[in-house]
């Protein structure tokens, strides 16, 4: 597709700055009560500085985790959209790195 | 105003990249290989901190490698190509001017406040990269290109400096410089380096305060540019604006010597669709190809090497008409009893995309050229979204023995929707 749809920029709508956006597809179903699910792509803003509420992209260990940034107990922690998943602190010595904003998700339907 | 030159470059980059889009790998050593998994090109923090040297053979230390549970991976150029991308279009904002030097790499210019340190410029620099690309960089920043490199290398050799210095706020400039070895001079060759020694001229500082005229009648111009610059008198501009492509060439060795010329076509067939790619990518069509192939040069008596050209009546990007051009040249380059380690193509006389063409002897409307054009992109197209060779061209040959090792790629991150990576919603 090149140019737009409907004189819309698709693209312009999804991404806001392409050097530093990441897609990422998603495996899972912890976050469907936030309208992500499994097999979704989803958009990535490294740019942005994650704040409390928002969803948000994670490194965990040696793997990339989507999930709600909350504040928990005078810090942080990463709260699913789903009942069957735990809440997981973010302890400030933890193996754990907070890398960018979920700004959206793609699916087909 | 005065004008300070800043140059950017990614720490490890190849294997800095590998660790951004697979967190399975970060704080553990990784080495990442050349061309058929020869050589190590790039080392990871924690690989380099194991002792393993730059440009060691993979086979030489392959065994040290698994003991020490080293991550081991092919060149992906996709996702440094890519990364590459990302890095420069950040870079452009921050200075007034870039040129792009490598893939990892980049000059900027931009004013200095008078008396004005740009540390902290750097650093905040420094900080974003990091920040949006998960890509370690440092910043050298000085008043000429050679001291910027200078001012770079500096910032990588010494902790404290966090990756980034500034000449202008250095505490003492001549000891630095003293630091740099003759041969760690950007410009400054094996030979020149040696000739330097030889008259005991060590380090750059020596270098900057030798007598002009000696340099002069040894090196002319060239070195003379070089004093000025180590002196602070910029002599060396920037380069923004990339000229126009005049040839594009692709070219690899093989995993196994070709023996047989089925298989320098399938070698000839594919390097030129991957050639054609570029082309079309480049909005350019070739007026001529040219083929090559050599055998060792590390077998003088059996020496082969030779090269044929063909030029195309109606200059074009199409891979059919290409291939139909370049695969009876294979035939001409072609020896019994030559085992080929290495072939090529080269696309010349390069030309925009959007002349008319015409020909009387080759008849094509504008509407058979628009299919063909739409052929074209739609192949591209799919190989883009599937992975290169998704879509395929027969004369490239299914599996061939003697195509490039990549043994241990990783994924097409970030440049194929098939192959992005995972995140856990678990």
């Amino acid at each position: 597709m090149r140019g737009g749809v409907l004189g819309l920029d698709l693209a312009a709508l999804l991404v806001r700055d392409p050097g530093r956006t990441v897609l990422l597809r998603v495996g899972g179903v912890s976050m469907q009560g936030a309208g992500i699910g499994h097999g979704d792509l989803l958009v990535v803003d490294c740019g942005l500085e994650p704040r409390p509420g928002q969803v948000v992209v994670a490194r965990l260990g040696d793997s990339f985790t989507v999930k709600r940034l909350v504040r928990w107990r005078g810090g942080l922690a990463l709260a699913a959209a789903h009942p069957d998943y735990p809440l997981l602190p973010l302890p400030a010595d933890g193996d754990h790195q907070l890398l960018g904003v979920a700004r959206c998700v793609i699916r087909r339907c | 105003m005065a004008l300070a030159t800043v140059l950017i470059d990614g720490n490890n980059f190849y294997a800095s990249c590998e660790a951004v889009v697979d967190p399975a790998v970060i704080g553990r050593p990784l080495v990442v290989l050349s061309n058929n998994d020869g050589c190590i090109v790039s080392r990871s923090a924690e690989a380099r901190a194991l002792g393993i040297a730059m440009g060691t053979p993979y086979f030489k230390v392959r065994a040290q490698l698994e003991r020490h549970g080293v991550v081991v991976r092919s060149s992906n150029y996709a996702l440094y190509a890519d990364m590459s991308q990302r890095l420069m279009s950040t870079l452009e904002r921050w200075v007034e001017d870039l040129e792009i030097y490598s893939i990892d790499e980049a000059f900027g210019l931009l004013h200095r406040p008078a008396g004005g340190d740009l540390s902290d410029w750097g650093r905040a620099l420094r900080r974003q990269v990091l920040c949006h690309l998960g890509l370690p960089v440092a910043v050298g920043i000085a008043g000429t290109k050679v001291l910027a490199k200078i001012a770079n290398r500096a910032a990588k050799a010494d902790p404290a400096c966090g990756g980034v210095l500034d000449l202008a706020a250095a505490a003492d400039v001549e000891a630095l410089l003293e630091t740099i070895a003759i041969e760690d001079v950007w410009g400054i060759g094996r030979r020149l380096a040696r000739w330097c020694r030889l008259r005991g001229v060590a380090h750059a500082r020596a270098l900057r305060d030798m007598p002009a005229g000696e340099l002069r009648r040894k090196c002319g111009v060239v070195g003379l540019r070089l004093q000025q610059e180590l002196q602070g008198h910029a002599c060396l501009p920037l380069i923004s604006v990339a000229p126009a492509k005049q040839e594009t060439c692709v070219s690899r060795s093989f995993s196994e010597p070709v023996a047989t010329l089925a298989q320098l076509r399938e070698a000839i067939a594919t390097y030129l669709v991957r050639a054609a790619e570029k082309l079309r990518q480049q909005r350019q069509r070739a007026g001529a190809i040219t083929v090559f192939a050599r055998t060792s040069p590390f077998a003088p008596a059996s020496f082969y090497s030779a090269s044929a050209t063909v030029t195309l009546p109606l200059a074009s990007n199409d891979t059919a008409v290409l291939l139909a051009a370049a695969l009876p040249l294979a035939e001409r380059l072609f020896r019994p009893h030559r085992l080929l380690v290495k072939a090529g193509v080269l696309l010349q006389q390069l030309q925009p995309d959007d002349l008319l063409q015409h020909h009387l002897l080759v008849p094509t409307t504008p509407e058979q050229q628009l299919r063909r054009e739409r052929l074209m992109a739609v192949i591209d197209g799919l190989n883009r979204r599937y992975g290169r060779g998704a879509v395929q061209w027969a004369a490239c040959g299914l599996q061939p023995a003697w195509a490039m090792r990549r043994s241990r790629l990783s994924r097409a991150a970030t440049t194929c929707l098939a192959q992005i990576p995972r995140v856990l919603a678990r």
